[in-house]
């Protein structure tokens, strides 16, 4: 045992003065060796595992060079023995989070693609259920319930696909943060090719054209349009801001729906099945791509506006209330205020247009759809119904007035009979 | 009076510049001796660690991070009498901190210690410490010495004059 110890300790002593002897320069050059080694794998690894050895990689470094600081401080110049660890360390960390960012943000990734595949799914299944529910629409107009129904199956299932279609977006978008001008080449066109792989474009003008059509087709109530005059304006605040991040993301090829190639998109085109864009198509820029969407858009607004309206003047109509013509907010207002002055000023019964009309029909079925901005708006609604109470007021008041002189009528009447009879009777007995 | 006046002045002048002449060469000798005496002290000139040069095909050395070039043909010539048998070799070069620079190499039989000059580098000892030849050498600061090892075994603490220490 001891022979060993005497061993191990001549061998130690023989080991000094060669590590005594080391060349100065080649205590820098290992360690500048070793250095990059750690920096170029810190630099190639691709896993947290990796970069977390290589944390201890540093620490062993460190510690192997600790004696030769003050050398390695003015060797190294300009830089130092610590701070060039500092920098490893650096390195390191950024690298870390680097990996963290890319592991993690792949997981959200995957898990995205799942989101959107899922989405696509549902949005195809909505699809064939909106042509079934289209269908039944056409067969259940005999019945009114039914009808009733149908269209609130309908109105449903459009919502769920204008819902449907921007989580998808968001879904694509998300990885990316909000400002798109910021992301790297690289990943607008990944974006690119995940809108193409969606079918987005061609989804929203699909989701429009549904919306034209089924305005087309289907017979609403008034209190049918606040629904769907909101849903028109969420899609249409949706479709303006996925048209300009669209833009910013085009660069390459720019993606058209098949449907959209032949001639101008309208509701009268059978719905964009599918999809599916071939090399050839995908010439139109994004612009011409957001014009077919912006134009069948503006054909929603302009059915469902002039759905509205007349609808609302079918309320006026039905009652015989004769208002002048109107077609929207303004031509509404002006009309409704020259009923008014015109019952005001004439002798003619206002309890058709406000009880009937304004108090049953307007104010119980159109007032939440008319209160939208862009239809009248609130103030001037509330303006038009003061307008409209106090016709009614006046009304109240005047048949007061007769329920009053009836009653003074019948008074004198019963005051004659009794006792103004009476009384001629008795003056007649004192006279014979 | 005039006359007078004239004779003595032709006297005073000479005088007065002989005199003028004498200060400005006093003075000047006093400014210029004031200067010689003005120096810096405690000057270290040492590089932390040697510097490992290529010889080129020109027969030069370069440090890049002390900028110093130098021709070494003179240096092949003096050690293998081949004024081309350093081309493609790897030198040792390293500075003293009293400024000297130490020059060595595989194969040298000494090392070349260098005063600078205006220049060039003057030898100023040519310091013999391996009578087989040096294999891998390598010079270390050690103030106020310069230590050279070539491998385990051989070490040698030198000046810039001779070797201090020796160990086998």
């Amino acid at each position: 045992m001891k022979t060993a110890l005497i061993i191990a300790l001549l061998l130690a002593c023989a080991a000094a003065p060669a590590a005594a002897q080391q060349s100065d320069y080649a205590v820098k050059k290992s360690y500048e060796e070793r250095y990059r080694a750690i920096a170029d794998r810190i630099d190639s690894s691709a896993s947290m595992q990796e970069l977390d050895s290589l944390r201890n990689e540093i620490q062993k470094l460190e510690t192997a060079y600790a004696a030769h600081e003050a050398f390695l401080d003015k060797a190294l110049y300009p830089t130092t023995f610590t701070g060039s660890l500092q920098r490893l360390r650096s390195l390191q960390v950024l690298t870390y989070d680097r990996v963290y960012l890319i592991q993690t943000q792949g997981v959200k990734l995957s898990e995205l693609e799942a989101r959107i595949g899922s989405l696509s799914t549902r949005l195809d299944s909505l699809t064939s259920q909106r042509d079934q529910l289209f269908g039944e629409l056409q067969e259940s107009k005999k019945s009114l319930a039914s009808l009733r129904e149908a269209v609130k199956r309908l109105t449903a299932n459009l919502k769920a696909k204008d819902q449907l279609i921007f989580a998808l977006v968001d879904s694509i978008f998300l990885p990316y943060g909000k400002d798109v001008h910021q992301v790297a080449d690289v990943h607008k066109e990944a974006i690119e090719q995940k809108l193409e792989k969606a079918n987005v474009v061609t989804r929203v003008y699909e989701i429009a054209a549904d919306n034209v059509k089924f305005l087309e087709v289907t017979q609403l109530q008034g209190k049918d349009y606040t629904n769907l005059i909101e849903q028109y304006e969420t899609f249409s605040t949706r479709w303006g801001g996925l048209k300009e991040r669209m833009a910013a993301v085009a660069a390459t090829s720019a993606v058209v729906p098949s449907s959209l190639q032949t001639g101008k998109g309208t509701a009268h085109a059978p719905a964009v099945k599918g999809g599916a864009l071939s090399v050839g198509q995908a010439s139109q820029s994004a612009a011409a791509q957001a014009e077919h969407v912006d134009s069948v858009l503006a054909e929603w607004r302009t059915k469902l506006t002039g759905a509205f309206w007349s609808g609302l003047q079918k309320e006026f109509s039905a009652a015989k209330v004769g208002v002048a013509p109107f077609h929207d907010g303004p031509t509404f207002s002006a009309s409704i205020r020259t009923y008014v002055a015109t019952l005001k000023a004439g002798t003619q019964d206002p309890a058709t247009f406000v009880d009937i009309v304004w108090k049953q029909k307007i104010d119980k079925e159109w007032r939440d759809g008319l209160m939208k901005e862009s239809m009248l708006g609130k103030t001037e609604y509330a303006a038009l119904d003061k307008l409209v109470s106090e016709v009614s007021k006046e009304s109240i008041d005047l048949k007061l007035i007769l329920y009053l002189l009836g009653v003074v009528v019948i008074i004198g009447g019963v005051w004659y009979f009794l006792f103004r009879k009476k009384a001629s009777a008795s003056a007649e007995q004192k006279t014979t | 009076m005039a006359n007078f006046n004239d004779t003595s002045s032709r006297r005073l002048i000479p005088a007065m510049n002989r005199l003028a002449q004498s200060i400005l060469v006093a003075g000047s000798m006093v400014v210029l001796s004031s200067c010689a005496g003005f120096r810096l002290d405690r000057v270290n000139f040492g590089w932390p660690v040697e510097s490992v040069v290529t010889v080129t095909a020109s027969n030069t050395i370069e440090d890049v991070r002390y900028g110093v070039s130098a021709g070494v043909a003179n240096l092949a010539m003096e050690e293998f009498q081949d004024s081309t048998a350093l081309r493609g070799a790897t030198l040792r070069m390293l500075r003293s901190s009293e400024g000297y620079y130490f020059v060595t190499g595989p194969r040298f039989k000494h090392v070349y210690v260098f005063s600078p000059g205006a220049f060039s580098l003057t030898l100023n000892t040519s310091i013999a410490v391996s009578e087989a030849g040096l294999r891998n050498p390598a010079l270390n600061q050690r103030p106020p010495y310069v230590e050279l090892i070539d491998g385990d075994s051989f070490r040698r603490i030198l000046t810039s004059d001779d070797i201090v220490e020796a160990k086998k």
